[in-house]
């Protein structure tokens, strides 16, 4: 009885089980940045002048605004995925959009779970600014608008720290994306909502645990690329 | 002609300035001396349209800015100087600190092309540029393109100062005294109107502190109103033209130096000049 050749048995494995796999692994690799990028670079958009508002102004209510930014840090994301869907769901008030189990729910749910990060270490951020710098500006003829420029430039380190956490946080979640997204990829091996996570954890519960790893260094290789880039740009020396 | 008219401010229920009037015109200083915690830092901020009084009026030339729209105080605010008692500098070269005045004094459309101008040219090329303007002639060192002004303008009030060879340098490399005088130069950039100096060599040697004073005596011969408030009696002896005493919230005293200082009016101002009146 011929038993199968030495090729089929070392490359098997690939052919047979990944025949498609470069292509798998780049869309997921893809799907996982789209996701996070834009959720993490729309949280930015709004975070940021959110923190410099909260932080430059005095309002009855500032400290009970600050500990629900603060609060929204924890909040549970399964919990948010769910939210998210049934925003999204037929029924849900977003329904007419029929975004289920597509990159752009996805996003939303990374959004609302990145932003609250975001937020409270660019407030922070921007409250750690010496009022000294913020006198100084006005003092010189600045605006409210130049005052609040100079602020977020003294706090850029700071905020470039907020906005790894954003990502950190949207890159490396699970939950939310596997409800709202559905963790589906096509049957030509192209992935349409899957990500770095969800596939982590689908591969491993196959018990494919070379793959698996693949990813996951993938997916560490990522957040270290995104971290020296962001670190890169907060340092640049662009101040006042 | 820059005044206060009767100016009373409060925070909370302690009354820190009651009833206070000053006046200061161009190319005279003005030296506001008291013992600390009287109220010679809200009289700056007051004049500077930081604070807002609970009474009296803030005059610029004869308009009361208070009363004025917000575009008005804008422009006001836009003529005045302030040094602080610390430097305040912002986390950048000299050179981006001493433009900051005139940066915000240009029209967005020309901050941010000046912007993006700034991002393309890197230092590389200013530097090809330079070599290739020394090739023809030139004199490699002038500026580029249209922040001439600009450089111009921050060089010479760094020159003021003594300052002039640390454009380039970050304002974390400076000394205490080194960042005062670039936060002096600052105010000085965009050729206020009014100085506002609030205890500003408090915390300086005496060669930094000569320093200032010249550069205060400059800015005079220059035309500019100077407000300087100071618990230092030598130094206000020193460049005032007129002195205003500011005891137990309101100004007890005020007349040119010499009288304040030799002959005054008041027991009051004669026991704080002698150092006799503590508080």
């Amino acid at each position: 009885m011929m038993g199968p050749g030495l090729d089929t048995v070392l490359l098997g494995p690939l052919l047979v089980e990944f025949p498609f796999e470069a292509t798998y692994v780049r869309s997921i690799i893809s799907v996982s940045l789209y996701v996070s990028l834009i959720a993490v670079a729309l949280s930015t958009l709004v975070s940021v002048p959110v923190a410099v508002l909260v932080g430059l102004s005095d309002f009855r209510g500032k400290g009970v605004l600050t500990s629900v930014i603060n609060t929204g840090m924890g909040f549970p994301s399964v919990v948010v995925g769910l939210a998210v869907l049934f925003l999204v769901s037929n029924q849900g008030p977003l329904g007419a959009l029929d975004l289920v189990f597509t990159k752009e729910a996805m996003v939303l749910s990374q959004f609302v779970l990145a932003t609250p990060p975001v937020t409270a270490i660019s407030l922070a951020a921007v409250t750690g600014v010496d009022r000294g710098v913020r006198d100084a500006a006005h003092a010189l003829g600045g605006t409210r608008v130049d005052t609040a420029l100079v602020v977020v430039k003294q706090a850029r380190y700071g905020v470039a720290t907020a906005v790894l956490a954003g990502f950190g946080r949207a890159i490396s979640e699970v939950g939310s994306v596997l409800i709202v997204g559905g963790n589906i990829a096509g049957a030509d091996g192209v992935s349409k909502t899957r990500t770095l996570t969800t596939a982590i954890q689908l591969e491993a519960r196959q018990g494919r645990y070379g793959t698996a790893m693949v990813l996951g260094a993938v997916l560490v290789g990522l957040v270290l690329v995104v971290n020296a880039v962001v670190v890169r740009l907060g340092g640049r020396g662009v101040g006042g | 002609m820059f005044r206060l008219e009767g100016v009373s401010v409060s925070s909370g229920a302690e009354t820190v300035l009651a009833d206070v009037s000053v006046a200061v015109g161009t190319g005279e200083v003005l030296a506001v001396i008291g013992p600390s915690g009287v109220g010679k830092t809200t009289l700056l901020d007051t004049l500077a349209l930081s604070t807002r009084p609970d009474e009296g009026v803030v005059r610029f030339d004869g308009t009361a800015a208070w009363a004025a729209g917000r575009g008005t105080r804008l422009g006001v605010r836009r003529r005045l100087g302030m040094v602080f008692q610390e430097a305040n500098l912002f986390d950048a070269s000299v050179r981006r600190n001493v433009e900051y005045g005139l940066r915000v004094r240009q029209s967005w459309r020309e901050r941010v092309g000046g912007a993006i101008r700034g991002r393309l040219l890197s230092n590389r090329l200013v530097g090809w540029l330079r070599r290739l303007r020394a090739t023809v002639g030139g004199d490699p060192t002038a500026p580029d393109g249209g922040s001439a002004g600009r450089s111009t303008a921050v060089e010479e009030a760094l020159g003021v100062v003594g300052m002039a060879d640390a454009a380039d340098r970050h304002t974390a490399s400076l000394s205490g005294g080194e960042a005062q005088r670039v936060a002096f130069a600052r105010a000085l950039a965009y050729d206020p109107d009014l100085l506002l100096l609030d205890e500003p060599t408090s915390d300086l040697d005496p060669r930094n502190t000569a320093v200032i004073e010249e550069a205060v005596a400059t800015a005079r011969d220059s035309g500019i109103g100077v407000v300087l408030a100071t618990h230092d009696m030598h130094q206000a002896e020193r460049v005032a033209d007129r002195v205003a005493v500011l005891l137990g919230n309101g100004v007890v005293e005020r007349g040119p130096t010499a009288q304040v200082f030799e002959d005054p009016a008041e027991e009051r101002t004669r026991k704080f000049v002698a150092g006799e009146l503590v508080y």
